[in-house]
């Protein structure tokens, strides 16, 4: 018969301790450490906030969040209302460009710290 | 929108800043300030070590903004909406409810999860920032010119003498199609000569020019300059075109005898060629000011030059090098008789619209976008280091352009021609600029620039200039059609909220349309408050010293 699954073994419990134990981490974890560690993060988070500006990216986020305060009222808008409001529109809007040069940066910095 | 003359107001803090204050003072911004470094930018952060990175006490991510405690200083992190561990820090222990933002150095307000603002605060971060550094090389603490700023005073150029001038006051509904009003005269071409004719059409409408000349100021009969050994003076051959132009006669004018003056004058540009509109205007007014300013080749003196042309025209522009290491600043003032923009290549349509796809950004350049661009920081090259007399060690440096003085008369010249030395070859850039009659120059202030230096601060320094005058309305726009070799200058003059097309000797009414469609290459805005544009009910106005006598006149053709 094909009723396997009823006989099969429970799902074993996550073990208690495993919460104790210090997680390992991620590979991603470990790239953003050494993007950080070494002053790379900080040299990229200036690079794109550049280019981002140089665009007139910055600017457009600039008016959508004064949109937003016009329409709500400026003592109705947190940070987060904010942040909320153009997270999306800003997320889309990123010039190719801008995404292209920051992979190559993260590429060439991942080469030179694998060696 | 918001109120004339402030560009903020305090936010009123919430009831847990309020609690925070009453109870520590100001004990915890002054902590603070000893581990305020500066940032890339030259803002203020708080200081982390490099190689740690900084970590939420709650979930040890790395991720988000990062807040300080000021009670108990544990790291605390927020993701937008989705996690707030500050909000957790606050809950689990008892009135920690005020935080720093370490990579900005402002306040947040845990409970009400969002930033709060104290003016007491943003002094501690400013002094700080001021303090270690020292005095910068024109003797002032940057930024730190906490005395109140003189009132303006505004200097109209000329005293109105009302006596010499007619005043005329007539009902605007009278006003048939083709009068135009008093000093519309058109100008005929001498050959190739639309550059000349152009900028002086914009010139004999601006009004404190105008109003000099008009008075009498200087008559061309009576100048001594005439009985001089060059017999060249270029005030007397304006003054002759004033006088033709507001005559009363409406057949085009030829202003012959001021071009062989000019010719004279720019020795270098005397030719049947068509000349740069830009270029004729700063030698106008530089012949001006040889006649009429103080010694020429006197050394700078700390006053002002006293001609017209100065006191009209001239501003003063702050230049500033900022240390991106130590964030110390060393300012340049130079004097300028206009402003050279260039046009706002990449910028998308900032539409406020969430709907629009964002593939559909139609690039657009705007006048703001242009002076933008012009008072944006520039990162200067590793090619360009400057010595930093705080570092005392070359260092990279970010310059950036400001407005110290505006003038009565801002002339914008858009750079529309770029001259390639490099390919030994010129083109002309076509973009439209879209440009608003009205013009708010207050971002563009020094002090708004540097207040801006200094992070989000609630705190006003450099006087903040309250009383200045930063509005103004445009009264002539200078354009260009064409190609850069073969083109043609066209001016459009806004006198009493009617425009009109100026072409050599033709004088035309136009729609507000025609002009916002052109290709603006000098525009010239005038200070709100020394301009009448003219109310919509010009029914018998009572004429205020500052009103313009020059209203239309119905019948009058």
């Amino acid at each position: 018969s094909r009723r396997h699954s009823v006989n099969r073994p429970p799902t074993p419990d996550v073990r208690d301790d495993d919460d104790d134990r210090p997680k390992k981490p991620s590979l991603l974890e470990i790239v953003n450490i050494k993007l950080i560690e070494s002053g790379e993060k900080e040299r990229l988070m200036e690079l794109v906030r550049e280019r981002l500006v140089e665009c007139g990216w910055k600017d457009e986020m600039g008016a959508l969040c004064r949109a937003v305060v016009k329409k709500n009222g400026r003592e109705n808008v947190t940070v987060d209302d904010l942040v909320r409001a153009i997270t999306p529109k800003g997320r889309a809007s990123i010039p190719d460009s801008v995404k292209a040069e920051l992979l190559q940066r993260i590429q060439t910095f991942l080469v030179s710290v694998a060696h | 929108m918001s109120a004339r003359n402030y560009s903020f107001t305090t936010p009123k803090p919430c009831k847990h800043l309020v609690d925070y204050k009453l109870k520590h003072g100001l004990k915890g911004y002054n902590l603070i300030q000893d581990s305020l470094i500066c940032g890339p930018y030259g803002t203020s952060m708080i200081n982390k070590p490099k190689s740690e990175i900084p970590r939420c006490s709650f979930c040890s991510g790395y991720n988000g903004r990062f807040y300080m405690c000021l009670i108990c200083s544990s790291v605390t992190c927020r993701i937008a909406s989705e996690s707030n561990h500050t909000l957790l820090h606050s809950e689990s222990n008892d009135s920690h409810e005020i935080a720093v933002d370490i990579e900005r150095a402002e306040l947040y307000c845990c409970v009400c999860c969002d930033q709060v603002y104290d003016p007491e605060f943003d002094k501690a971060v400013v002094c700080k920032k001021m303090m270690g550094l020292p005095e910068n090389g024109n003797g002032g603490i940057e930024g730190g010119e906490f005395r109140l700023s003189k009132r303006k005073r505004l200097d109209f150029g000329a005293d109105f003498d009302l006596k010499s001038v007619k005043r005329l006051v007539l009902r605007k509904k009278q006003r048939s199609k083709s009068c135009f009003p008093l000093g519309l005269r058109g100008l005929n071409n001498l050959g190739n000569t639309c550059f000349m004719n152009s900028v002086l059409q914009a010139l004999l409408h601006a009004p404190p020019l105008r109003n000099y000349f008009l008075s009498d100021k200087h008559n061309h009969e009576r100048c001594c300059r005439k009985s001089s050994s060059d017999k060249l003076c270029l005030p007397c051959d304006i003054d002759v075109i004033f006088s033709a132009v507001f005559s009363g006669d409406r057949s085009p004018y030829s202003p012959a005898k001021f071009l062989y003056s000019w010719w004279q004058h720019s020795e270098n540009l005397a030719s049947y060629e068509q000349q740069d509109a830009h270029e004729f205007f700063i030698s106008v007014l530089d012949g001006i000011h040889e006649k009429l300013g103080k010694a020429s080749h006197a050394i700078k003196d700390k006053e002002d030059c006293q001609c017209i042309a100065h006191r009209v025209f001239s501003g003063l522009l702050r230049s500033d090098l900022t240390c991106t290491s130590c964030g110390f600043t060393s300012s340049t003032y130079d004097p300028c008789l206009d402003i050279s923009l260039d046009l706002n290549i990449s910028a998308s349509s900032s539409s406020s619209d969430f709907t629009s796809k964002p593939n559909e950004t139609i690039p657009v350049s705007t006048l703001a976008g242009s002076l933008d661009l012009f008072t944006r920081p520039e990162k200067l090259g590793s090619d360009q280091k400057i010595y930093c007399e705080n570092c005392r060690e070359k260092q990279n440096a970010l310059k950036q352009m400001s407005i110290k003085k505006l003038p009565l008369v801002l002339c914008l010249h858009i750079k529309r021609f770029e001259h390639s030395t490099i390919r030994k070859m010129s083109r002309k850039i076509d973009r439209h600029l879209q440009f608003p009659f009205s013009l708010d120059m207050n971002p563009y202030l020094s002090s708004s620039i540097v207040k801006k230096r200094f992070g989000n601060r609630i705190f006003s320094f450099e006087g903040d200039e309250l009383d200045v005058s930063t509005e103004f309305e445009v009264f002539a726009v200078v354009t260009h059609s064409g190609m850069l070799e073969s083109g043609h200058y066209v001016t459009y003059l806004r006198l009493t909220n009617q425009w009109y097309r100026c072409d050599d000797a033709w004088i035309t009414e136009v729609d507000e349309e025609v002009v916002r469609a052109s290709q603006c290459y000098l525009m010239f805005y005038v200070q709100k408050v020394i301009c009448n544009k003219g109310s919509d009910d010009m029914s018998c106005q009572p004429v205020l010293p500052l009103a313009d006598p020059f209203v239309p006149i119905a019948g009058y053709c």
